[in-house]
Parts: structure tokens; C-alpha cells; sequence
């Protein structure tokens, strides 16, 4: 693109831009329009979490880690609460796994909304934000029915959870995916193939499969590369393994694999997928069962370690908590899936014009405070 | 499933009945090893109804439990055999303990050897195990076997000197960096060690045990001192 | 004059400059979107199609200079304390400062054990309205910016303060 090479520029983008990834500091050093190195620099939001864990107890890492991943709280919820039960052993009845379940997958779905509206704001499309956020309002309301919150639930406990289902929410639920599944295809028309949207995206920041495993990146991304690697097939935990769901990978539809477009199209399928959970773990939903039942009284794990993880909207959530047989842990380490998406940046997004670096990032759905902790 | 699969199946089963768990991982084609570890369970539980000994309901976790220690050790005497005195003298049933000297060199083999095929590094955490002793553990895993284990190197806090793996795993280069950043432990061999998630100019290593908060930076007040509080 | 003759009665309204200027810029505060954590979501749900902030001409702008109140949504670390300071020094008077949930407040649920927070953005930069929550419901945020407005109303910048 042009013979002419001028002297290299250094911009920088951020920490403070429009609030959909956070605070997240882009040195980007261009030649011209082009792009040949992106330094991303963190630790703008980095909130010690490690270190409050390390002084609380083990029921009150549960706030803390809903703030970790603030729209996706209730599987970070879920990963700690995995890993926790694992260590002590614990095992809790079939309804709590199975409101575990409908929770989860209606977070991911909530989460996935999310992630795609700001990607079509970072490019320029306003009126899909405003589509997407309107039915994430009745996802809220569902979870406000439930637990009492918005955003940050606090709703997944060791040995059960903190509430029960009220009355009215089968119905409730039901209603919402009546109404909701009919615009997933609205979406995918009035984003995914729009002709505007294809030509920024399809073709733009291909990651190899190699690249990606390298780099560790998991989840929709890893996905999108063609690599079918989903935690809740491949390693199951709780009773995924009860469902019939597809896991989607990204096939190159509208360009080659592993670009912008098929990170958006995975997510877009995975909403169908989640939906598709949903309805059944509905059916299968037993009607009696305490949630309290398995709680302990104290939670003092033996003395040991673990490492274990789950799969969230954005990729492998691993925890790794090691404890000295008292009430705190001694040492708690949340491998964040969205750390190692941000790692890849500079290795896909060199060589672009400016205005695709934001499309790259934006596809990478990342969010500041898992990054920083 | 055709005859030759089967009789592998059942020849495997019959040698790690008796003891020899090595028959059914060394099966190649993973579809036909979980068949033949699926055939095993059945087979134990067989054998145990008919020597009437109870059988409880996590006889799969069991056999679960014994495939990783076993896998573990193979994978410890592996190292062993091959780098010599590069073990730490505690063996174990869940990691393996490593001496920091070869590590680069266990990590590029753990690689590429064809059986292990580790080929992604899920997890590095640091820990601060007290009395000036610190560690760094290592969660491995591979994506085509489907199996992990856990590394753990050990280094005291005077001099804590450890080679970077960024090139095996690039993943590694800012798991190391954060690891740095919190620890203070300093990796050999990594090309751009500097902190990542607290401002270049912070003093100390946060998540050590014997950490002093420093008074101000920046003129900013950072205890939780604040006008009005207790 | 004579098209508009008798066509409109009592037209004409009087009124003090004072009382004028703080009315237009009560009503119109457009809000520079500083968020970092949690909150900022909340801050974006509503100025979204549910509890629509624009209704009460409150627009979100990009820009520092562009923007009259600084809604400061999320928690504030010590290496962005001092870019909050630069941001708020590139506003352009007269600007106000809200300070959204607890993080921003007080430090917030991180007050303890946080080498790395700031205890509430108050110690850099002046704050007018304080609004508690974790993350506070939008239709909280809303009641501290109609409160915001309520405090403009009440000013008068063209009256010289004797005594």
C-alpha cells in the first residue's frame, strides 16, 4: 500500500476512550496508516483481588470475584464454586446443578449480547447496541427476580445457592425465550450481514489455530479459528454432560477462517446454543430439592491445592486455590481468559490500517477488570 | 467397532487388571483408549460383585484417581530418565517437583516429545510458601491427549532465578511478566521483564507475605488512613 | 407586523440574567462518560433504551472538552489518578464532578486491603454529588444528576459574593 514509508509515528489510544472495554492504554506505533506495532499497557483497574483473598474467608471471595468479570458475574460465580466444591469434596443435588445450569447459560447469553452490541459501536453501528441491550433489560429483569440484582449477583454459594427459584419464573423464562429466539435472526440479519459490517470485519485480523493455542487463547476466539475446543464437551463439569448442544466453530463463511466475522458468528450461535440449553435444563428441572442442603457451616477446606476451570462467555476461567486447612485461602490465583485474548493483539493486529484495529479488539470481547484483576 | 480394536480393548483390560495400567495409556487412537478405560471400569466392577467386596458409586473416580498418579509418575520418571538430577527430592502423586537449572530444556522436550505432546500451558501462579522460600507452579496440558499435570519449582527469596519459557509458550511471556510484577522472581532469558498490572514505579512485591505498603506515591496517601475513619 | 399582530399574547417574559444562566445550564448538562468498572455499564444501561437519559438532555460525549459534568463510574487506581486529574483540569468551567457507586466514593468493597485503590476520588479531584450503590440501579444515577441539577439551579454566577 504506497511506496512511500515516512518516519514512524508513535499514538496512543487511551486509558480513557468511550466505556465499553474499560480502562485500557494502545501505544500503537504506525507507519503512515499502517499499523506496525501495538503495545497494550494494563493495570489501570488492577484492584488487588488476589491479595483481599488472601485476607477474607472463603464465602466472602464470592462478591469479590462477581466484581472480577462484571457481565458475566454469575459463571465466575460458578468456576470458584466448582473448583471449591472439588476440593472439598462436596456434592450437591440435582436441582441446584440444574438452576446452576439455566443461570450460566442465561448469563451467557446476557454476556454475548453485550460483547457483540459494543463491537458494532466500536464500529460505528448504534442502532444493534440499542436492540441488544434492550432485550439484555429482560435477562436483568429475570435475574433481578431471582437474586435481587443487576449486575453483580453474589447468587452461587459453596454447597448450594443463595436462593431459591421464585414462583413465576418458569413462566417467566419461557416467555422471554419465546419472544427472544426470533431476534437472534434479526440480529445476525441486521449486524452479521450487513454489507458494511462484512466488509470491515470478513478477512480482518485472522488468528491461525496454531497462533491461538500458542498465545493460549480459549473460548469464542480459539472457536473462531476452527479449533473445537469448548470445556463444557471436552472436560465437563456439573451436568453439561446431560445436554444436547452443538459447540460451533468458525468455518471462513465470509472470508477466511479465523477472521473478525467468525468470532462474531460463534458468538451468534452460541446464543442459539444457550437458548437451546435452557429449554431443556427447563424440562428436566426437578421440583423438589432444598438448595441449602449441602452447605457446610464453615467452610475449611483440607489442606491442598486445585486447579480447575470452566468454561465463561469469554473463554477458560481457571482458579487455582491452594488452602492451609483454615477459613481463608492461602493463596488464590484467577487465570483470566481475557488476559491471554488481550496477549494476541499485537500478533494480529500488526500490519492493518488504524480504523481495524479497533474492529480486532472489539472482537476479541475483552473486559478490563479480569484483565487487571 | 471392528475386531482388531477389540481384541486391543480386551488384551489391555486383562493386563491392567492385573496391575499394569501402562497397557491401556500406551494405546495410540484416544477413542479406542477411553473404550478400553470404559471396559475396565466394567471389568472391576465385575470382579468385585463376584468377590463380594462393596463397590461404591465413584468406582470411575477411582480409577480416575489411579490413571493420574500413575500418569503423573510416568511422566516424573520420564523426566528423570532423561535429564538426570532434575527432580527434587519429594515425589508425589499430584505434581512433580523440578529444579529450576534445566527447566528450559524439560520444557521445550515436554513439547515436542510425541507422547506427551504438552502443547499448552493453561496456568502459572507464583506462591510465597514462607521463610523466605518462593515457588512457581506450572499447569500443563495437552490438547490433543487430553492430559495435565502440574510442575512446581522452588526458589528462595534472596535470589529468586528461574529460566523463562516465553518461547516454548507464548503464553508464558505475560504470565511470567505478572508473576514478576507480584513476586519479584526474576526469569532468565525473558526479553522484555518488566511490570505489568502496578505503575513502573512502585516500590516492593505485593503479594509476598511480608509486604509493607509504601507511604505515598505520587503524593497520594496509600494506607487506608483516610480523615474521619478509625 | 402585521401577519404577527394580536397573534401572540403575553410574549414577553422577564427575568434575572443570573437566574437564566443557571436554568440553561441545569437543563442541558452533558456528561463526559468516565467509566472504569462495573459501574459503567451501569452508567451505559441508562443512558440506554430502558431508563433513557437523553429525555432529561443528558447527552454522553467523548471528550473532556466538550462535556460539563464528569460522571467519575468505577473504581480509580493510583496509576489513573493522576490522568483523572489531568481530565478534569481539561473540562472547561463551568464543570461539576459526580462520583457513581462506593469504589468512587469511598474506595467501596477494596477499602481494606487495597494497596492500589484510591479511597474514593475525592482526594483529587472536587466532587459535587455522591451516589452510594454497588453498582447503584440507574434509576439511582438518575436521581443524583436531577439532584445535580437541582444544586445548578440554585446558583447565580453573574451575583458578586460581598462578605
Amino acid at each position: 500500500m504506497g511506496v512511500v514509508h515516512g518516519q514512524e509515528m508513535v499514538l496512543n489510544i487511551g486509558p480513557q476512550h468511550p466505556a465499553t472495554h474499560g480502562v485500557l492504554r494502545l501505544q500503537v506505533k504506525t507507519d503512515g496508516e499502517i499499523i506496525s506495532e501495538i503495545t497494550p499497557y494494563m493495570g489501570y483497574l488492577h484492584r488487588c483481588f488476589e491479595k483481599h483473598c488472601e485476607n477474607v474467608t472463603y464465602e466472602q471471595v464470592i462478591p469479590f470475584t462477581d466484581r472480577c468479570d462484571y457481565l458475566a458475574s454469575m459463571t465466575m460465580n460458578f468456576g470458584y464454586v466448582v473448583a471449591m466444591e472439588q476440593l472439598m469434596e462436596i456434592k450437591v443435588n440435582d436441582r441446584v446443578e440444574y438452576i446452576r445450569v439455566i443461570m450460566a447459560e442465561l448469563q451467557r447469553i446476557a454476556s454475548h449480547l453485550l460483547g457483540i452490541g459494543a463491537f458494532g459501536l466500536d464500529l460505528g453501528a448504534f442502532t444493534p447496541f440499542l436492540h441488544m441491550l434492550r432485550d439484555r433489560e429482560r435477562i436483568l429483569d429475570i435475574f433481578e427476580m431471582t437474586c435481587g440484582a443487576r449486575l453483580l449477583y453474589n447468587y452461587m454459594w459453596v454447597g448450594g445457592l443463595s436462593h431459591d427459584l421464585p414462583t413465576g419464573f418458569v413462566e417467566a423464562t419461557l416467555n422471554f425465550l419465546d419472544y427472544f429466539e426470533p431476534k437472534v435472526d434479526e440480529f445476525e440479519n441486521l449486524l452479521g450481514h450487513n454489507k458494511i459490517f462484512v466488509e470491515r470485519t470478513a478477512d480482518i485480523g485472522t488468528m491461525p489455530a496454531e497462533v491461538a493455542i500458542s498465545y493460549g487463547v480459549t473460548g469464542p476466539n480459539l472457536r473462531g479459528s476452527g479449533v473445537k475446543w469448548d470445556l463444557r464437551k471436552d472436560d465437563p463439569y456439573s451436568i453439561y454432560d446431560r445436554f444436547d448442544f452443538n459447540v460451533p466453530v468458525g468455518k471462513g463463511m465470509k472470508g477466511t477462517v479465523g477472521d473478525c466475522w467468525d468470532r462474531f458468528y460463534v458468538r451468534i450461535q452460541e446464543i442459539r446454543e444457550s437458548v437451546k440449553i435452557v429449554r431443556q435444563a427447563i424440562d428436566q428441572l426437578p421440583k423438589d430439592g432444598d438448595v441449602h442442603q449441602a452447605m457446610p457451616k464453615k467452610i475449611r477446606p483440607p489442606k491442598g491445592s486445585i486447579y480447575r476451570r470452566t468454561e465463561s462467555p469469554r473463554g477458560d476461567l481457571g482458579y487455582y486455590i491452594e488452602s492451609d486447612g483454615s477459613d481463608t485461602p492461602y493463596r488464590l490465583k484467577m487465570r483470566s481468559p481475557a488476559f491471554t485474548a488481550l496477549s494476541v493483539l499485537n500478533e494480529i493486529g500488526a500490519g492493518w490500517l488504524m480504523s481495524d484495529v479497533l474492529g480486532i479488539l472489539g472482537s476479541l470481547d475483552i473486559v478490563l477488570g479480569e484483565i487487571d484483576r | 467397532m471392528n475386531e482388531d480394536k477389540e481384541k486391543i480393548i480386551s488384551e489391555a483390560v486383562e493386563k491392567a487388571l492385573q496391575g499394569e495400567m501402562d497397557a491401556i495409556n500406551n494405546i495410540e487412537d484416544r477413542v479406542t483408549r477411553s473404550k478400553a478405560k470404559a471396559a475396565l471400569v466394567k471389568a472391576k466392577r465385575a470382579k468385585a460383585v463376584n468377590d463380594e467386596d462393596s463397590i461404591k458409586e465413584d468406582d470411575t473416580s477411582e480409577s480416575k484417581v489411579e490413571e493420574k498418579i500413575n500418569f503423573n509418575q510416568t511422566v516424573c520418571q520420564k523426566i528423570s530418565e532423561k535429564f538426570p538430577e532434575s527432580i527434587d527430592a519429594e515425589q508425589n502423586d499430584d505434581w512433580i517437583q523440578v529444579k529450576p537449572e534445566n527447566w528450559l530444556k524439560i520444557a521445550k522436550w515436554l513439547k515436542s516429545d510425541e507422547k506427551l505432546y504438552f502443547d499448552s500451558l493453561q496456568c502459572n501462579t507464583g506462591i510465597d510458601l514462607g521463610e523466605g522460600v518462593l515457588e512457581s507452579r506450572y499447569n500443563l496440558h495437552s490438547m490433543k491427549h487430553l492430559h495435565k499435570v502440574e510442575i512446581r519449582i522452588k526458589i528462595s527469596a534472596e535470589k529468586p532465578d528461574i529460566p523463562s519459557v516465553e518461547q516454548v509458550w507464548r503464553v508464558a511471556d505475560w504470565f511470567e511478566r505478572e508473576t514478576y510484577d507480584m513476586f519479584g522472581i526474576n526469569f532468565i532469558g525473558h526479553r522484555d521483564l518488566r511490570r505489568i498490572l502496578l505503575p513502573d514505579d512502585w516500590e516492593g512485591w505485593p503479594l509476598r507475605k511480608d509486604y509493607e505498603e509504601q507511604e505515598t506515591y505520587h503524593g497520594i496517601v496509600v494506607p487506608k488512613v483516610k480523615e474521619g475513619w478509625e | 407586523m402585521g401577519l404577527l399582530e394580536n397573534k401572540f399574547t403575553d410574549n414577553i417574559i422577564v427575568e434575572k440574567l443570573d437566574k437564566l444562566l443557571s436554568w440553561s445550564r441545569a437543563t442541558s448538562p452533558w456528561f463526559f462518560q468516565f467509566g472504569t468498572a462495573c459501574c459503567a455499564i451501569e452508567m451505559m444501561a441508562a443512558a440506554a433504551s430502558r431508563h433513557d437519559l437523553m429525555r432529561i438532555g443528558i447527552i454522553p460525549r467523548s471528550s473532556p472538552r466538550q462535556a460539563d459534568v464528569m460522571i467519575v463510574a468505577g473504581t480509580v487506581t493510583m496509576k489513573m489518578a493522576l490522568r483523572v486529574k489531568k481530565l478534569y483540569e481539561q473540562m472547561a468551567d463551568p464543570k461539576y464532578v459526580v462520583a457513581m457507586g462506593s469504589c468512587a466514593t469511598s474506595g467501596g468493597p477494596y477499602w481494606q486491603h487495597g494497596y492500589h485503590v484510591l479511597k474514593g476520588v475525592d482526594i483529587v479531584i472536587p466532587v459535587d454529588v455522591y451516589v452510594p450503590g454497588c453498582p447503584p440501579r440507574p434509576e439511582a444515577l438518575i436521581e443524583g444528576l436531577l439532584k445535580l441539577q437541582e444544586q445548578i439551579l440554585e446558583e447565580r454566577p453573574l451575583t458578586r459574593k460581598i462578605g
